[in-house]
């Protein structure tokens, strides 16, 4: 985060970054027309191909004698609506305004549009020619997704009259331009815990007796126990006093994990919605069901930039929550640059994660390293629930390929007795099997794709506590 | 090429000492024969000139696409390519055609030891003999000595395709059918 905030401040005294001249190449070859020509007038002794050979000659010094311009335009970027909500469309306008003495005779415009955003109205470029003090705008719309996206410098093309030689120069804004856009979490479902709790009272059910509502034990009675937890019917009986152990309920810390390495930014095709957009989806869900259970839930990231809110509970916590979902660099719509350095991620995550911390983690689970990772964790005593959203597809023979090493991790997964759900996908219902009869016939068939809720549902019944 | 400059350097030479010379121009034979020749070579080098732009393309700045968002990894793109490398390649690349077969392989064993329930040691077995498909070429890729159909081996002949290209193909749509099964099988479970 600093370090953007660096740049940007960096970029502020050049706005401008001119990059290079280059020659197009576009009056090559006009010489030798004009040679030829001259040639044949000389031997067919014919004075007006001569003279013709001359305009070539003349094109050519004009091609030659041209140099592009520099493109010293103040460019201004307003957005509709800074804080759009999902798939609203954001009208941007963009002014550029000659501030130089040159003219550009052909100047192209193309907007650096963010690369989690896409432009659904209007192409995000202009063609044009600008006298000194003129003014070229143009407006396209975005459609907004989840995330905080910056624009990135338009890009100016200049080329000289002749269009020989062009310049090309990139263009901060005056001010940065930037949309945010913070989903509403969905209220998800209840999500079933697994029984590591903490001492607080909550919703899991733990094995150990108390005060509760569901019977666990009876035990001989000691002074000072409550006369409502008495076995009256014991009593009667036996004529022996004994108290009723209830099974206590407790609330569990739980930390949702979310991959987002560069191998977690898969789709089953190139348009679709990313696996990353479909765990950040769902952990939004899982969220606000464990906080509404009295839970103490943290996020974090698997990925090279680091992202950790600690467990808590609470309103603040909650717009804290919604907002790293929603914001997060760690959690950008496109995969970050930098190295993930998996060792060293492992022993900061095992370092914050609270003892009593047990973890969800969205995974689409293409690779090995997910599926061990879910494993390590696990094996450190913090109980793990995976959670994958399917993002292979069946198009081609590497597809299936993968599809068939993914489906084999989750089983071996749940065989090593870590509880994994599977949403989404070409192929719903394969989880419980209730439409494997038909579902080779209709393996092309998108329609089956299950939501995350229903897909937890479905397994909350398989799971026992 | 060294003699060709040299010639037409003294050429330029001769052509402006004889713009200030007139001795020199005066002794230059202005005959038809002389001036159609000059003629003929201008004409020659300037078709030569304008052919050699049409090979050449222009370059101009790749704008690019900045209105689409950047496009998602389909899971396995990667390994479509690789497969398409290794396939096409007739000699060479053995290191990453029997590491491709692993991969596969591994896929099939534990796919098979699930839908017989049997152990992995058998079912490593039944997909080296070739016993795990009915499908031969499928068998036959991943077995060690189970030879290609004949009507499989004149076809990759007649298509230009590789055998390994096919058989891998093949295998994994194999693969595809026992894992079919196996979810049935879990269905009624």
């Amino acid at each position: 985060m600093s370090e953007r905030v660096d740049s940007e401040s960096d970029a502020e005294s050049p706005l401008r970054q001119v990059r290079r001249e280059v020659e197009t190449g576009r009056w090559d070859g006009v010489v030798g027309v004009a040679l030829a020509l001259i040639g044949v007038g000389v031997v067919a002794r014919q004075p007006p191909l001569v003279l013709v050979g001359a305009v070539g000659v003349g094109y050519a010094l004009h091609a030659r004698l041209g140099e592009a311009p520099e493109a010293t335009l103040d460019v201004t970027r307003t957005v509709s609506d800074a804080s759009p909500d999902p798939g609203d469309e954001v009208t941007v306008t963009v002014r550029a305004h000659n501030a130089g003495d040159a003219v550009l005779p052909d100047l192209r415009l193309v907007d650096g549009v963010p690369p989690g955003l896409e432009a659904v109205d209007g192409p995000a470029r202009v063609a044009t020619a600008l006298a000194p003090g003129a003014t070229a705008t143009f407006e396209y719309a975005v459609r907004a997704s989840r995330g905080e996206h910056r624009w990135e410098p338009l890009r100016a093309v200049a080329r000289d009259a002749a269009g020989s030689r062009e310049r090309t120069t990139d263009i901060e804004s005056a001010s940065p331009t930037r949309i945010v856009c913070t989903p509403e979490l969905a209220a998800g479902g209840d999500l079933p815990l697994r029984g590591l709790t903490t001492t607080y009272h909550g919703r899991v059910p733990t094995a150990v007796g108390g005060s509760g509502v569901e019977f666990h034990a009876t035990r001989e009675y000691r002074r000072g126990d409550p006369a409502t937890r008495i076995d009256w019917n014991r009593r009667a009986r036996t004529g022996e006093l004994s108290t009723l152990e209830l099974r206590e309920e407790r609330a569990a810390t739980v930390v949702l994990l979310v991959d987002a390495r560069e191998s977690a930014y898969v789709a089953p095709e190139p348009d679709a919605e990313t696996a990353v957009e479909a765990s950040v989806g769902a952990a939004g869900q899982a969220f606000t069901a464990l906080l509404g259970g009295g839970d103490r839930v943290g996020i974090a990231t698997l990925g090279p930039l680091d992202c950790w809110l600690p467990p808590g509970a609470g309103s603040v916590h909650a717009a804290r929550g919604r907002e790293t979902l929603a914001t997060d660099p760690a959690l950008a719509p496109t995969p970050s640059d930098e190295r993930f350095y998996r060792s060293l991620w492992f022993r900061r995550f095992r370092r914050r994660l609270p003892v009593d911390a047990q973890v969800l983690f969205f995974t689409p689970l293409v690779d090995d390293a997910a599926a061990s990772l879910a494993r390590r964790i696990d094996a450190h005593g913090h109980l793990v629930t995976v959670l994958s959203p399917d993002a292979t597809a069946t198009a081609t023979t590497g597809n299936r390929l993968v599809r068939f090493e993914r489906r084999a991790r989750l089983r071996e997964l749940r065989s090593a007795g870590i509880r994994a759900v599977e949403w989404g996908g070409e192929r719903g219902g394969q989880e419980s099997g209730e439409r494997g009869g038909q579902e080779s016939g209709e393996r092309e068939g998108r329609g089956g794709a299950e939501s995350f809720a229903v897909a937890v549902a479905r397994a909350t019944g398989r799971w026992s506590r | 090429m060294r003699p060709l400059v040299a010639v037409g350097v003294a050429a330029v030479a001769v052509g402006f000492v004889a713009a200030f010379d007139r001795g020199l121009a005066a002794a230059l034979d202005p005959s038809t024969a002389v001036v159609t020749l000059v003629g003929l070579f201008g004409a020659v080098q300037g078709l030569r000139y304008a052919s050699a732009r049409r090979s050449r393309d222009r370059r101009t700045t790749d704008l690019g696409e900045p209105e689409r968002r950047v496009r998602a990894t389909v899971p396995g793109s990667d390994l479509d390519a690789e497969i398409a490398r290794v396939a096409s390649s007739s000699r060479g690349g053995y290191r990453s055609r029997s590491a491709l077969r692993d991969r596969v392989r591994e896929v099939a064993i534990a796919n098979v030891a699930r839908e017989r329930n049997c152990s992995t040691a058998e079912a490593a077995r039944a997909v080296e003999s070739g016993t795990w498909t009915d499908d031969p070429t499928a068998a036959a890729f991943l077995a060690d000595d189970a030879p290609y159909p004949l009507r499989v081996r004149l076809r990759v002949a007649v298509s230009g395709e590789s055998r390994y290209g096919f058989g891998l193909r093949t295998a994994v749509d194999a693969i595809g059918r026992v894992e079919a099964d196996g979810s049935g099988t879990e269905a009624g479970r």
